[in-house]
């Protein structure tokens, strides 16, 4: 579990986080997101223990250890894939691997087997003997990834994981985090927003170093779905249908679009507008429901910056 | 201790793989075999002298205060300006540690090119008697003195992101404590201060007194406690600029 309470930082004046507070659920898969600039990069960087927040940070506890007081023991128990992670081109893969393994502290005759393991995770047992400068940008990034399991760390911190992956390898990605899934605490930020949909059971919105949206799968499918909108076409020229409309019960806002109307309301009222158009005699040309994604949801918040 | 270790060889690895450290190499035993050929014509055959003849001269010192610097610029400055320092120092490897591997694989380096030159030395002793207690303690002096000068290295490569500037701060560092020997010509120290000039004179614990065959064991712990300085300063500043 990861537990974040009132952690800022600053660069200089430049505050990048603003007392940001969440949490990780123990095993759970949880989507960290936010448009650049936001302070996702910092908050893993602090989080690694790279960065020391600004004086008032309440609590950094990372599965069970604090991170302030004990931070070489809490970055043991973490695995972290930075966003571009630069690795010694010279080196093959299993020298370089060997070495992070020597460094977390993975005794000299479990290296191997434990090599064995993280690159069968990753899909990546055939690079074993290749320099990483000849690898492509994909394989190095599932090196990056099984350096970051060496040692089954509890908690892994992927900034970015799947750049530069090619479609089977994010389908893969995906596959593997479902198998992490339960026996580690991810947090993954990502700007792919689909990837964040279909893995994440929680999701942490970021928007100018202040978290803006903190839900599980639960409460922001059930979000999106209220927050989406009906379009409403029909034909000739009604006067005052927008009016008309608005008495809807649970219709909160009513705009011309084009041809037709965009409805939002807190309930789905497609089923009210029928009747209505029933009893005034309009001509439905089109009734439409359009759910909201995550994406639509992620523009509204990162742009407004507060959570409705 | 074994973090310690990988750290040192995979920097040792580095500095091999490295072009930059093959055209150290290839420059210092060219100069120095150069300076070797020099004072044996210098001596006049004088087997004896050649040793303070060779490890006394300018360009012996050259090498002193420029080397370990240019070994070192790129340790710490590097790493961070790649971003690898980061990917280092999350995995629990405590900053003392990191500090003390580089500090160590750039001595080793250091003391390698000096090794470079045993076959001359070899060489010359099945012609002739070569003071060996005067190589001995020679050799010595460049240890300790060249692990001093690579600490200052390290010290500047932990202030600054770009591994030229880390060498020009370290070998002003280094130049610091080569010139203080001369500051006794500058004006009329009295004896305790002359004193405290020759305490922190590169020149005099090598020059006048190692390369000589005299062994003071003040100058092991003058230079010893120097190089644990310089790398406690290192350790805070990395802890400082990293947090």
């Amino acid at each position: 579990m990861i537990e974040v309470e009132s952690l800022s930082m600053s660069f200089g004046t430049r505050r990048a986080l603003e007392a940001i507070s969440f949490q990780v659920p123990a095993g759970s898969v949880t989507g960290f997101l936010g448009p650049n600039g936001a302070g996702k990069t910092t908050t893993l960087r602090v989080l690694t223990t790279w960065l020391l927040p600004d004086p008032g940070t309440v609590t950094l506890v990372v599965d069970g250890v604090d991170l302030l007081r004990q931070p070489q023991q809490a970055c043991r128990r973490i695995g972290s894939v930075p966003e571009l992670a630069p690795m010694p081109s010279e080196l093959r893969v299993v020298e370089y691997l060997q070495f992070r393994a020597r460094l977390k502290g993975i005794s000299h005759s479990k290296i191997s087997t434990e090599l064995q393991r993280v690159l069968e995770e990753v899909d990546a047992s055939e690079v074993l003997r290749r320099r990483i400068g000849t690898l492509s940008q994909g394989y190095r990034q599932r090196v990056s990834l099984a350096d970051a399991l060496i040692g089954n760390p509890p908690v892994l911190l992927l900034d970015e994981p799947t750049r530069g992956l090619d479609p089977r390898q994010v389908t893969h990605f995906r596959q593997l985090v479902d198998r992490l899934r339960g026996d580690h605490t991810i947090l993954l930020s990502s700007h792919v927003l689909g990837e964040v949909e279909q893995i994440c059971d929680r999701i942490c919105m970021i928007s100018e170093g202040r978290v803006c949206l903190e839900e599980d799968r639960g409460a922001w499918t059930e979000r999106l779905a209220t927050a989406g909108s009906i379009r409403l076409e029909v034909a000739g020229v009604v006067e005052s249908i927008e009016k008309e409309l608005a008495t809807i019960a649970g219709v909160r806002e009513v705009m011309a679009d084009g041809s037709g109307w965009l409805i939002r309301s807190d309930t789905d009222v497609r089923q009210q507008i029928g009747t209505m158009a029933r009893q005034k005699g309009w001509t439905l040309l089109e009734l439409r429901r359009d759910p909201a994604t995550l994406e639509s949801l992620f523009l509204q918040l990162t742009v407004s910056g507060v959570a409705s | 201790m074994s973090r310690v270790i990988s750290l040192t060889r995979r920097d040792l690895l580095g500095l091999f793989v490295s072009p930059v450290a093959w055209v150290i190499i290839f420059v210092f035993l060219l100069v120095m075999g150069l300076t070797f050929h020099l004072s044996l014509l210098g001596v006049d055959g004088d087997l004896r002298q050649l040793v303070a003849a060779t490890y006394g001269g300018l360009v012996f010192w050259f090498m002193m205060l420029v080397i370990p610097p240019l070994v070192a610029m790129r340790a710490l400055a590097e790493e961070r300006r790649l971003g690898s320092l980061e990917m280092l120092m999350t995995t629990g490897v405590s900053d003392a540690a990191v500090v003390i591997a580089k500090w160590l694989a750039t001595w080793v380096f250091f003391l390698f090119l000096w090794i470079c030159l045993l076959p001359l030395w070899a060489l010359l002793s099945t012609v002739g008697q070569v003071d060996l207690g005067a190589l001995f303690s020679a050799h010595l002096g460049v240890a300790l003195v060249g692990a001093g000068f690579c600490s200052t290295g390290i010290l500047a490569s932990a202030v600054t992101s770009h591994p030229l500037a880390s060498a020009a701060l370290a070998i002003a560092l280094n130049m610091g404590l080569f010139l203080i020997h001369w500051l006794r010509f500058l004006y009329q120290p009295g004896d305790l201060q002359l004193r405290w000039i020759d305490h922190f004179s590169a020149v005099h614990h090598l020059g006048d007194e190692l390369t000589r065959g005299i062994f003071d064991l003040r100058i092991p712990v003058w230079w010893g406690t120097f190089t644990i300085l310089m790398l406690f300063v290192t350790t805070k500043v990395l802890e400082r600029r990293r947090w």
